[in-house]
This record gives structure tokens, C-alpha cells and sequence, in this order.
């Protein structure tokens, strides 16, 4: 299942990290291992990964920095943070940041090799971008790259998270029409994140926040009330 | 939560004791008022003794609310103190529970990686040592939690005489024991040195908690510690030092609860105990750390007879 897939696990807790590049490395994963942020920038730069496991407590900074700095560099990579600290706030600041699990120590081995089997899974089906959504494609004031992970507002480009370019390609892909709340969950988050529609509602607030002129009256990104949302318009460049 | 009680409780007396000055500031003033209004209608040698009387009150009235408001503004601001202190610990507290937490997963994460893999049926020794090193640092956890909780409780200390030269010689070999190769602890003491007044498991928690610390966050393996000692008149002084990398965050936090450097792991406990126990020994510990200069700690024992 693993299919070689390129792993880099950034954790400064020596057993742990070793018996993880030990195991993983017997389930077929390629994994390169960093101590730090530092040593994770360097690997970033030398390297193309497909999935990043991230300690959040590390000896020069936090796994939060890094992850906005996989995000920006390697948008394709999907994130999970693996901590000691798992308290619900921290919870959802991994994931607003991008993060596409969170798993709290002390783990089992199996439920972090499910976890990453299905984040590949996720990030390899959001990688594939349909014909018609190629290149840039203008979704209200923003240039969006489904391929890229990014998105270019003024000039200025920003970088998507996997679930912002879940979220908007869906709604792309069915233009002009409602799109349920739980259409989107399903798509986007897997059911043991445990999603609510509000997680939702968050989401496209943030992305309002990206592609509409005035957010607080949004004209590209319409709530259907009781339904989901809608995408009024795109435009292919 | 006892403590936050009894603010509140104290707050709850203070506002009653106010409310009771109020009714009976208010009813010497209505009683004044019904004096003056008396001697008032009694025509002109009453104005005469209203007027003093006026000037009487006039005078009790500033005195008695000057009094009343300095009093209110003293405590009430000893509550508003109390009340910040009371927060700045509960909050102390919880980054301290949030530590240790970590403090705790994070070898069980290990253990439990390891016990999986033995399990599903690896056999390698690297395995066990893992399982043993991991085992021993969540053992050192759970005592300097103990530890912490005795000393802050006001438990109690031995008051004995240790000879410093022949304890260390026997005691490095069970403390570097537990750290392999990771770690080259020497001592170089004089044997003429007179012993020290201290209590023989404060000693060995003290130094245990100073080679952790130079294990885990020196960055160098193995790390060197060497321990020398020389006598500074009433005083025997154990000098420690490693060649690590030494902390960015100065010395002022070190030995503080819950204080450690700003990227190091630990509760911040290990250091702080340290400080105590040497206290509580009627000695002191001092802490020097720069970046690259290693880690310095000078513990102060009083020599004994």
C-alpha cells in the first residue's frame, strides 16, 4: 500500500524517531528523518515528499512554523502532527494550519500507518486534477492553481492547504450548483477527524476571506440555506 | 482550588465589613444632622453652638472617610494582588501539568512502539535498551514529581555527615550506570576535604537531576561532567560542569519552577529541586550556562565537624 511513498518525520525524541524510521521503513516507506526545524528545512530543500509527520514540540521552534513552511514550499505534502500536547485547541490550530490529521502520543503503530495509508490516499486523489481544471482558473479576485496548491490575490500568491483545495474544487467542478455541506466532509475530511458542519462554514469563511472582494457580502461563494453552497462563477485562463 | 476559596471567602468578609461601616457611617451622619438641625431651631445661641458643632462633624467627616478610603483602597488592592498571584499560579500549575503530560507520553509513546514491535515478533537487544532507557526516564519523572511534591508539603530531611570523596566514588557508578555510553562523569575530589552536612538521598536525587539534565540537553554525546570541590570556610563547594551546549535562556529562569530554557523539553521541575534540596540543607546552588560554554552548577554544602 505504501508504494515507496516519501516520508520525512521531523521528531527529536531518538527512540521514538528511530523505532519510526525502523517500522515504517519495513512497511516500504522511504523515510528521512530531522531532529529540528532546521534540519527539516534543509531535507525540504533536498528532497520531495509526499506526506510529513511533525512533531509539534521541537528544540528550535514548533512543529506549527514548519508546517506553515511545508505548506509554502511543498504544497503537494500532506501533513500530520504527532504530539504529546492534544488538547482540543491544539487540535484545531494543526489543522487550520494545514494539517491533514492530528494524532496524540502515545499512539499504536497500526492506527499511524492506517492514518498516513489514508492521508496519501486523500493527497494522491486531490493531486490528480481533472482536465478542465488545469492551469489557472480565476475564482472571483483570486487566480487559483489546483495543481500548484496555490492561489495569487493582487499579485501576491498564497498557498492553499489540502483541504481549502478540496473544498474549492468541488465547488469549481460543479459550478453553478449546490453543493451539500456533507458532499464537502465527505470529500475533504476523512470520518475519523469527526467534522461537523461547522467545521465547514469555517472553512469557507477563510476561503471568502481569499477570493471575494467584500467577504462580509459574498457574491462568488452563495449560502443555500439549508442545503450548502454554491460557486456563481469561474473562469478558465 | 483551596486557596481560591479562601480569596473569596475573604473578599465575601471584606464586602460585609463594608456594607456594616456604610450603615453606621450613615447613621452617626443622620444623627449629626438631627443635632444640628436642633440646635439650629433654638434661634441664636444654638446658631452659635450649631456652628461648632458643624465644624466638629465637618472635620470627624473628612478624617473618618479619609481613614475609610485609604482602608478600602489597601485592601482591595491586597485582594487584586492576591487574586493576580492566585492566577499567575494556577496558570504555572497548568503549564506545569502540561509538561509533565508530556514529559510522560512521550517515553510511554517509545515504550509502547517497542512493546508492539517485540510483539509482532522483532527480537534485537537494540529494542530492549530502548524499552530500558525509556522505562528509566518516566521513573526519574514520577520521582521528581514525588519529590516536588514532598518537599513542597514540608517534608522532612536527614541531617547526616557525608564525606564527600568516598560517597561520590561509590554513588557516580550507580548514576552513570544508568546513562551508558551516553555519558563520561569523572570527579576529582580531595580526600582531606571535610565531610558535609546533607541528606544522602537529597544528594544523590541532586546530582541524578544534574546529569539528566546534562544528558538530554548538552546535544553531545557522550557528554562529559566533571565534578571538582574546594572548601570556601564555613562552606564545602561541589563544583559541576559539562561540556554541552548550554542554554540560551540565562541563568535567571534556571532553578525557577516550571522555568527552563525556551527550546528545552522538560517540566522544569529537575533544576528547581535541586535549588530546594540545597536549601533545605541549610546550603546553595548556583547555575551558569551560555551558549557553548556548557553548564556550570556550584552546589554550597556546610562543612561538617
Amino acid at each position: 500500500m505504501s508504494g515507496g511513498a516519501q516520508l520525512l518525520l521531523v521528531e527529536d525524541e531518538r527512540n521514538v524517531a528511530e523505532t519510526l524510521v525502523e517500522r515504517l521503513g519495513a512497511e516500504g516507506f522511504q523515510v528521512t528523518r530531522a531532529d529540528s526545524i532546521a534540519s527539516a528545512r534543509r531535507a525540504i530543500g533536498s528532497a520531495q515528499f509526499e506526506l510529513a509527520l511533525l512533531d509539534v514540540g521541537l528544540p528550535d521552534g514548533n512543529g506549527f512554523e514548519l508546517a506553515r513552511l511545508v505548506r509554502v514550499r511543498a504544497p503537494a505534502t500532506a501533513i500530520i502532527f504527532l504530539t504529546a500536547h492534544a488538547a482540543a485547541e491544539e487540535r484545531i490550530r494543526g489543522l487550520e494550519l494545514g494539517a491533514d490529521d492530528y494524532i496524540g502520543k502515545p499512539f499504536h503503530f497500526r492506527e499511524l500507518l492506517l492514518r498516513i495509508q489514508k492521508c496519501l490516499k486523500r493527497a494522491q486523489e486531490l493531486t490528480r486534477v481533472p482536465g478542465d481544471m488545469r492551469g489557472q482558473v480565476r475564482i472571483g479576485r483570486a487566480l487559483v492553481d489546483f495543481e500548484r496548491f496555490s492561489a495569487t490575490v493582487n499579485g501576491e500568491s498564497v498557498a492553499l492547504t489540502h483541504k481549502e483545495c478540496a473544498v474549492l474544487r468541488l465547488l469549481a467542478e460543479r459550478v453553478g450548483k449546490a453543493v451539500s455541506r456533507d458532499e464537502i466532509l465527505d470529500r475533504a475530511w476523512s470520518t475519523d477527524e469527526f467534522p461537523t458542519s461547522r467545521t465547514v462554514d469555517n472553512f469557507i469563511v477563510r476561503l471568502r476571506k481569499l477570493i471575494e472582494v467584500d467577504a462580509a457580502d459574498p457574491r462568488v461563494i452563495r449560502s443555500i440555506r439549508g442545503v450548502g453552497y454554491l460557486l456563481t462563477e469561474i473562469n478558465r485562463e | 482550588m483551596r486557596r481560591t476559596a479562601l480569596i473569596a471567602g475573604a473578599a465575601l468578609v471584606w464586602l460585609a465589613l463594608q456594607l456594616v461601616l456604610l450603615v453606621w457611617w450613615a447613621t452617626v451622619i443622620e444623627r449629626q444632622a438631627r443635632r444640628i438641625a436642633a440646635l439650629q431651631a433654638l434661634g441664636a445661641g444654638g446658631q452659635d453652638l450649631a456652628a461648632a458643632q458643624w465644624s466638629r462633624t465637618r472635620l470627624m467627616l473628612i478624617g473618618e472617610s479619609s481613614t475609610f478610603l485609604a482602608l478600602l483602597l489597601a485592601i482591595s488592592l491586597l485582594l487584586a494582588w492576591l487574586y493576580w498571584r492566585e492566577q499567575r499560579r494556577a496558570r504555572s500549575m497548568q503549564a506545569f501539568f502540561a509538561s509533565v503530560t508530556h514529559e510522560l507520553r512521550t517515553p510511554l509513546t517509545s515504550i509502547r512502539l517497542q512493546a508492539e514491535a517485540i510483539a509482532e515478533g522483532a527480537q534485537r537487544v537494540e529494542l530492549a535498551r530502548r524499552l530500558l532507557e525509556d522505562s528509566h526516564r518516566l521513573e526519574s519523572q514520577i520521582e521528581k514529581t514525588l519529590e516536588l511534591a514532598r518537599i513542597e508539603g514540608g517534608g522532612s530531611l536527614a541531617d547526616q555527615e557525608i564525606p564527600l570523596h568516598p560517597w561520590l566514588a561509590h554513588s557516580i557508578r550507580d548514576i552513570a550506570g544508568a546513562h551508558g555510553a551516553r555519558l563520561d562523569l569523572r570527579a576529582h575530589l580531595d580526600a582531606s576535604l571535610p565531610p558535609v552536612e546533607a541528606d544522602a538521598a537529597a544528594l544523590q536525587l541532586i546530582l541524578r537531576n544534574l546529569v539528566e539534565n546534562s544528558v538530554r540537553h548538552s546535544c553531545i554525546t557522550p557528554v562529559s561532567v566533571r565534578l571538582t570541590a574546594v572548601r570556601q570556610g564555613r562552606y564545602v563547594v561541589l563544583e559541576y560542569q559539562d561540556n554541552g551546549r548550554g542554554v540560551a535562556a540565562g541563568t535567571g529562569r534556571l532553578g525557577r519552577l516550571f522555568g527552563r530554557g525556551a527550546a528545552s523539553p522538560g517540566a522544569g521541575v529537575g533544576l528547581y529541586l535541586v535549588r530546594r534540596l540545597m536549601q533545605r540543607m541549610r546550603g546553595r546552588a548556583r547555575f551558569d550556562t551560555a551558549p557553548g560554554d556548557g553548564f556550570r552548577c556550584e552546589l554550597w554544602f556546610r562543612a561538617g565537624a
